[in-house]
């Protein structure tokens, strides 16, 4: 919650839904929880404006309310962290897309641009969108089984209806309706797709994206990329079983599995017929994960080939140590991050030690020390000397390191790198407004040239408009917008690493 | 008159060294009554020239001891300020003594201290060693001493310099042969368990591999290998585990992630970031490493 996050929130507000939305959204992300009236009063706009905006942001779940203590007025309050994940939709979609195919991705796009939609039009817009261009367009029945797929795998949950008959509604739900499958006929659904007049039965049954399902696999991609990367792709993939297993007897977000027998995971693999490697060395691959220093994966009994847990606090634990590490090595040089293990490995040690132990001349180690110091990468602790009073008095100087603060640290500067790309994306914009304009002034012309059945030579006219140096700028441009928003995107995987640590602990 | 001035010499040695309290005039009549007296006086001025013996004298009497002649090289030609010197020089053995030290043991004035000292140097009998712990003291100690690894840092020091570049080939290549070992290992293939086996190498193989390539104009010893290795495992290059005798055992190693998604970007490693603001010169707007950055990739 600090100034840097109040911005980029600011910043994204103002990119999705324009400067008016994004002001009020500001001054909730400052006044935390406020009604209506103190949000007429510190936002410069016309009532209606600002009750359109709460509309606006209450219907994507970036404001919530709730009743304040005479149960006459409403609350709100923004859930930033959820302006963040808007930045991540794109990684939604494309998770979608990997796992469950194109119709998938679309339900989820659909929803996200939306916030909540209902079954059966979700339904019909994606079978539109595909039927557009394609020859073979997937059948409502497919499209129907995808979506009752993504509902009951919990990717997908259903929107809390309001009870209306308080001042203020609150909005509730049945936990067991949560992901109960809507009744869908798709008889109903071809008569409303030649005549809009048939009601369709589930209109007001509204569903919304999980996201903490979405971060749920996420954070397993990335368990199963770090074992392969660590040890090779079979490890991998045993990790990968033994994380699908640990879901049948554990919460999703425990910090320790409960114990997995290994056995089970044996006979998955005895069934998938492409991992003879993995199987031939199944025991071989297990004491190698388990013996590791790293110890992620341990050994809690020996009944029927040996049960495991996996520690998956643990393991974010160690990643943010890495990825503390890795920034510490970019930022600085890899003597800094010698310096930077030595201490995480020996916690209080003394400034002379280091440079023993880090084999680093002892003016290098004491300036390095001191500057990740001055970063806040390394903490101080200070013994002195108290009784004599005369005489040189000798103090101690400790380093060891805090990695929460650490990692908070970090993830203010994953904000403040986001911010710093979104405006000066704006700023590139800006300054090449008129181009940018015109290339699309052009666009739209060249569009309705071609629908009306010009010539070649004609749209190759239109097409000269733009000169060469201008195509250039675009062409610049272009890359740098590309550049930008992939970047974002990895930071965002970056965000999304130390938020898992921050969850963790 | 047999007896040649030589044989009086090792006579009077062999008696000499049988009563190292020393002996006195009387013993030497009682013990070499055939020796005239005149060739006698020569031979102990002699030998207390070069420092064979050394006078003592209680009440009364004279005593000769008898000077060990591998540290008799102190006396040649020197006079008693030098002894006493040489002999605090001597006791510090190969750790060296610091001048001010010297000073206080022998109570000589400074000049005088000097004089002596460098009389000394002068002679090859004593050398001035830097200390690498503080560069401006210099420590005293025998001219045919080793130092000791505490005052010139061991075999990463050159003239108190270290030498960290020297340090730094030796990590690569510790880490290269470990790789190798990896690799190699992989290559055989038969199983995880076996290319683990294989990938481990201990200190005494590191070092084999360092002389074979002759970087190294000094012998390293294990230590030496060992904190090399050790710094690898630091650099997060390699792992260190026990084996069952006891001794360490190193093997490559690769991390969990790959480099994250912040310092991929000029703002994730800027080290002016937190003067960095919306408004003012530093700015994301202006910012010419960002600049750099875009047009670069």
């Amino acid at each position: 919650m600090s100034v840097t996050f109040g911005k980029v929130i600011s910043l994204i507000l103002t990119e999705r839904f324009g400067p008016i939305v994004s002001s009020v959204g500001s001054f909730l992300f400052k006044s935390q929880s406020s009604p209506l009236l103190f949000i007429t009063r510190g936002v410069d706009l016309p009532l209606s404006n600002i009750k359109a905006s709460l509309c606006v942001l209450i219907k994507y779940g970036l404001v919530t309310f709730k009743p304040n203590k005479n149960e006459k007025l409403a609350n709100y309050h923004l859930e930033s962290e959820k302006v963040l994940l808007m930045l991540r939709y794109p990684k939604y979609q494309n998770l979608a897309k990997i796992q469950f195919g194109d119709e998938s991705a679309m339900i989820i796009e659909e929803i996200l641009q939306r916030g909540y939609w209902t079954a059966s039009q979700l339904i019909l817009k994606v079978h539109e969108r595909l039927s557009t261009n394609n020859v073979n367009p997937p059948t409502l029945t497919h499209i129907k089984d995808k979506l009752v797929y993504l509902i009951t795998s919990k990717y997908l949950e259903r929107l809390p209806s309001p009870d209306i008959t308080k001042a203020v509604p609150s909005l509730i739900i049945q936990e067991n309706e949560l992901h109960v499958l809507p009744k869908i006929d798709i008889k109903n659904l071809v008569a409303y797709q030649e005549n809009n007049s048939v009601t369709l039965p589930d209109a007001n049954i509204y569903w919304t994206v999980n996201f903490d399902r979405f971060h749920q696999d996420m954070r397993d991609h990335i368990i199963v990329n770090a074992f392969e990367n660590k040890f090779d792709a079979q490890a991998g993939e045993i990790i990968k079983l033994f994380l699908r297993q640990m879901y049948v007897r554990t919460e999703p977000w425990a910090d320790v599995s409960n114990p997995i027998p290994s056995i089970e995971i044996k006979d998955i693999l005895k069934r998938q017929s492409h991992q003879t490697h993995a199987l031939a060395f199944f025991d071989q691959y297990m004491s190698i994960i388990e013996q590791d220093n790293s110890r992620l994966l341990r050994k809690v009994g020996e009944a029927s080939g040996g049960s495991y847990q996996i520690y998956l606090k643990e393991a974010f634990t160690q990643f943010a140590w890495e990825l503390v590490e890795q920034t510490v090595l970019a930022k600085y040089n890899s003597k800094a991050a010698r310096i930077f293990r030595l201490v995480k490995e020996k916690p209080y040690i003394e400034p002379d030690r280091i440079q023993q132990l880090a084999m680093i001349p002892a003016k290098d180690a004491k300036k390095l020390s001191y500057q990740l110091y001055e970063e806040n990468f390394l903490h101080i602790q200070e013994l002195r000397k108290t009784s004599s009073n005369n005489g040189p008095t000798k103090n101690f100087t400790l380093f060891h390191i805090q990695l929460e603060n650490v990692v908070r640290m970090l993830l203010e500067l994953c904000y403040k790198v986001q911010f710093n790309h979104i405006t000066r994306r704006n700023y590139e914009r800006e300054l090449n407004k008129r181009i940018i304009d015109k290339k699309q002034r052009v666009d739209t012309i060249l569009m309705g040239m071609r629908a009306q059945g010009a010539t070649e030579e004609q749209l190759a006219d239109i097409e000269e408009m733009i000169t060469p140096p201008e195509k250039e700028v675009l062409e610049n441009i272009e890359k740098m917008m590309k550049q930008l928003s992939l970047v974002e995107l990895e930071i965002d995987d970056t965000i999304f690493m130390l938020k898992m640590f921050i969850v963790y602990n | 008159m047999g007896e040649t001035i030589e044989d009086i010499e090792s006579r009077l040695l062999d008696l000499a060294r049988l009563q190292p309290e020393g002996i006195s005039n009387k013993d030497l009549k009682q013990q070499l009554p055939d020796v005239p007296l005149t060739d006698l006086t020569g031979v102990i001025n002699k030998f207390l020239k070069n420092g064979t013996l050394e006078l003592f004298r209680t009440k009364e009497d004279l005593f000769y001891k008898f000077k060990d002649p591998s540290k008799k090289t102190a006396a040649k030609g020197s006079d008693n300020e030098e002894k006493v010197v040489y002999k605090i020089i001597e006791e510090a053995g190969n750790k060296g003594i610091w001048i001010r030290d010297i000073r206080f043991k022998s109570n000589l004035n400074m000049t005088q201290l000097n004089k002596v000292l460098k009389s000394l140097e002068t002679k090859k009998i004593i050398k001035a060693v830097k200390s690498v712990s503080a560069s401006k003291k210099k420590v005293y100690m025998l001219y045919d001493l080793e130092p000791d690894s505490t005052v010139t840092g061991g075999a990463w020091y050159q003239d108190q310099d270290f030498e960290s570049e020297f340090v730094d080939v030796l990590c690569q290549q510790s880490h290269r042969f470990l790789v190798q070992r990896l690799e190699d290992a992989t290559k055989q293939g038969g199983g995880p368990l076996i290319i683990q086996k294989r990938s481990y190498a201990t200190a005494t193989e590191v070092q084999k591999y360092i002389s074979d390539l002759g970087i190294s104009k000094v012998a390293l010893s294990i230590t030496d290998i060992e904190s090399i290795l050790y710094t690898v495992v630091l650099d997060n290059n390699a792992e260190r585990t026990v084996a069952s005798n006891g001794k360490f055992m190193y093997k490559a190693i690769s991390r969990f992630l790959p480099p994250p998604g912040l310092v991929k970007t000029s703002c994730g490693i800027c080290v002016i970031e937190d003067k960095c603001a919306s408004t003012g010169s530093v700015n994301p707007n202006i910012c010419p490493y960002i600049t750099d950055w875009l047009n670069d990739s």
